[in-house]
């Protein structure tokens, strides 16, 4: 637990001492700024239909996930790429902690910043408050859901960053592996055989966002992410051991 | 301390490692020695459990690697080849984290900080970015982050490479005094500090032991004679003349100026009777030196005797075809 803990800290230090933490704090802040401020103007025309201002900001637009899928990858590709390029990896592995203990380290590492990237928007929050009634139910299921998203494609970024020893191309490779496991739930619309649109409906990560932002938790949604989500890690953790002395 | 059976790597197409054995008892300090490529950084990983062995067994302080690997890996203090640490942390909260993972008790953490800081001599620094240490200070952070969870074994990859004179001398000065209280092995291809530091030798060459022995046991084994180098104010025919008819000596080379290198039978000591030769003969002598054969000539002879071999072979093949 301790050296758990203490590869968590390592790992925070070194987001909070990089540059690229604080460019993609300002870029989220600035594309989370824009989707409020276009979801409010929307809302306020006297012709919009009647809707929760959150339902809109957590999964409602295209904006919410094409900032996932393009800055997650961008969060998790140092963490394993980096280690193996630096010669840092020797030094962990050659310690007595676990490939495990360090995967998931550095996956609780992240959602710590994930989830601190979203800290602002708590705000956003707030200000509806003061202006108009808010339901609780469906902002705190729509923040689960945004937890949920980021266990899922956070665990992804970390089974590519443990394949390979180049940042970038860990990132580019999560950013594929995203987009497919994205758009696997899209194509549901694409297809008419009864059976085959069940299944890829059950994959919709979009429809499983708007559930969670109507303050809807399905079991099925958080099973589905969440299993999802423990594969990787449990792929990164295997990629990480037959990539020892690498 | 540490044992070592049958250790074998293959990579794709070769061994880079082949059945490599030894014995490395508690309080020795093991220099490895090898020309760059022959199998020491891998035979370290492969100690340390970073690389695992293709076969053979490896068991540290009475525990086996593949059955205990983090039992191993707690009682190995590593230095790697290339020191990786981590550029934006400051050198006292990177040893505080190493003491973490290495599973230093919390109370102890604070005495064992001091102790790695003061024998690694890194009082200034403890505040500094490691990104900003020159390669000299790195090594040593890298050397305290080794030592810090007390380890009985101590694996060093090549300490000394990168540093500048005055640094190797301490880092050698460290290790040897670490040599007191940790069993140590130590790779290099810098032969003077393994005699300087070292009890015993191995030497390996293309993935497997060519010796193993002390200093003094392998200079022995090879067949290198004892040369004397004399200097002589004397007429050159005559004292060539005297020294050939000396007892003992084998061939005798004038190299001008009064100077003459004698070699003799096997391992005979002519430095008396040279030193009698001159007193009866009155001959004011300039110089005398004895040469034995340096573990740098056993080095030479061990790892470079195959390649000539088969250059050679494949030369007569080339002839045949």
């Amino acid at each position: 637990m301790r050296k758990t803990l203490a590869l968590i800290g390592r790992e925070l230090v070194a987001y909070f001492s990089s540059p690229l933490a604080y460019v993609i704090l300002t870029a989220f802040l600035f594309v989370n700024g824009y989707v409020f401020w276009l979801v409010l103007s929307y809302l306020n025309s006297p012709s919009a239909p009647p809707m929760a201002a959150f339902k809109l900001l957590f999964g409602g637009t295209i904006f919410f996930w094409l900032m996932l899928l393009f800055v997650l990858p961008v969060i998790t590709m140092r963490l394993l790429a980096e280690e193996r390029r630096s010669g840092t990896l020797e030094v962990l592995l050659t310690s007595p902690v676990s490939e495990g203990q360090v995967v998931i380290a550095k996956f609780l590492a992240a959602l710590v910043f994930y989830l601190f990237l979203w800290l602002p928007t708590v705000i956003y929050v707030a200000i509806l408050a003061r202006h108009s009634a808010i339901d609780p139910g469906p902002v705190l299921a729509g923040y689960l859901g945004i937890a949920m998203l980021g266990l899922l494609f956070l665990a992804i970024g970390i089974f590519t960053s443990a394949l390979v020893r180049n940042q970038i191309v860990a990132a580019v490779f999560a950013f594929a592996l995203l987009l497919v496991v994205f758009s696997l739930g899209l194509v549901e619309n694409l297809t008419t055989t009864p059976w085959l649109k069940g299944a890829l409906g059950y994959m919709n990560l979009w429809d499983h966002m708007d559930d969670f932002a109507k303050g809807l938790v399905d079991t099925r949604h958080l099973v589905y992410q969440g299993s999802l989500g423990v594969l990787f890690l449990f792929l990164a953790t295997k990629a990480l051991e037959a990539s020892r002395g690498r | 301390m540490i044992e070592v059976e049958g250790l074998t790597k293959r990579f794709v197409d070769r061994d880079a490692v082949s059945n490599v054995s030894f014995f490395v008892p508690e309080g020795e300090v093991l220099g490895f020695l090898g020309p760059n490529g022959a199998g020491k950084t891998t035979t370290m990983r492969m100690i340390t459990g970073y690389l695992p062995a293709t076969a053979g067994r490896v068991r540290v302080a009475g525990l086996d690697l593949a059955a205990d690997p983090l039992g191993v890996r707690a009682r190995i203090g590593y230095l790697p080849e290339n020191i990786a640490l981590y550029p934006e942390m400051r050198v006292e909260e990177y040893l505080r984290f190493r003491a973490a993972i290495e599973g230093v008790a919390r109370a102890d953490v604070r005495a064992r900080l001091e102790e790695v800081s003061e024998r690694c001599m890194l009082g200034d620094v403890r505040r500094q970015l490691i990104g900003t240490l020159s390669k000299g200070y790195r090594q040593r952070v890298g050397l305290a982050g080794a030592l810090i969870h007390k380890p009985p074994v101590l694996i060093l990859d090549e300490p000394t490479v990168g540093l500048d004179p005055r640094q190797i001398v301490k880092i050698r000065e460290l290790i040897a005094e670490l040599g007191r209280d940790h069993t140590v092995i130590l790779s290099t291809h810098i032969l003077p500090e393994v005699e300087q530091v070292c009890r015993r030798v191995l030497i390996i060459d293309g993935g497997t032991l060519v010796a193993d022995g002390t200093p003094e046991q392998l200079r022995a084994g090879v067949s290198g004679a004892t040369e004397l180098d004399v200097e002589f104010e004397a007429p050159e025919a005559e004292a060539r003349a005297a020294l050939e008819a000396l007892p003992g000596a084998a061939a005798v080379r004038s190299e001008g100026d009064g100077r003459y290198r004698v070699r003799a039978e096997g391992r005979a000591d002519l430095r008396r009777a040279v030193f009698a030769l001159a007193v009866e003969r009155r001959w004011v002598m300039l110089g005398l030196r004895q040469t034995v054969p340096t573990l740098e000539d056993v080095f030479l002879r061990l790892t470079t005797r195959d390649a000539a071999g088969e250059a050679e072979a494949a030369l007569e093949e080339a002839a045949n075809a």
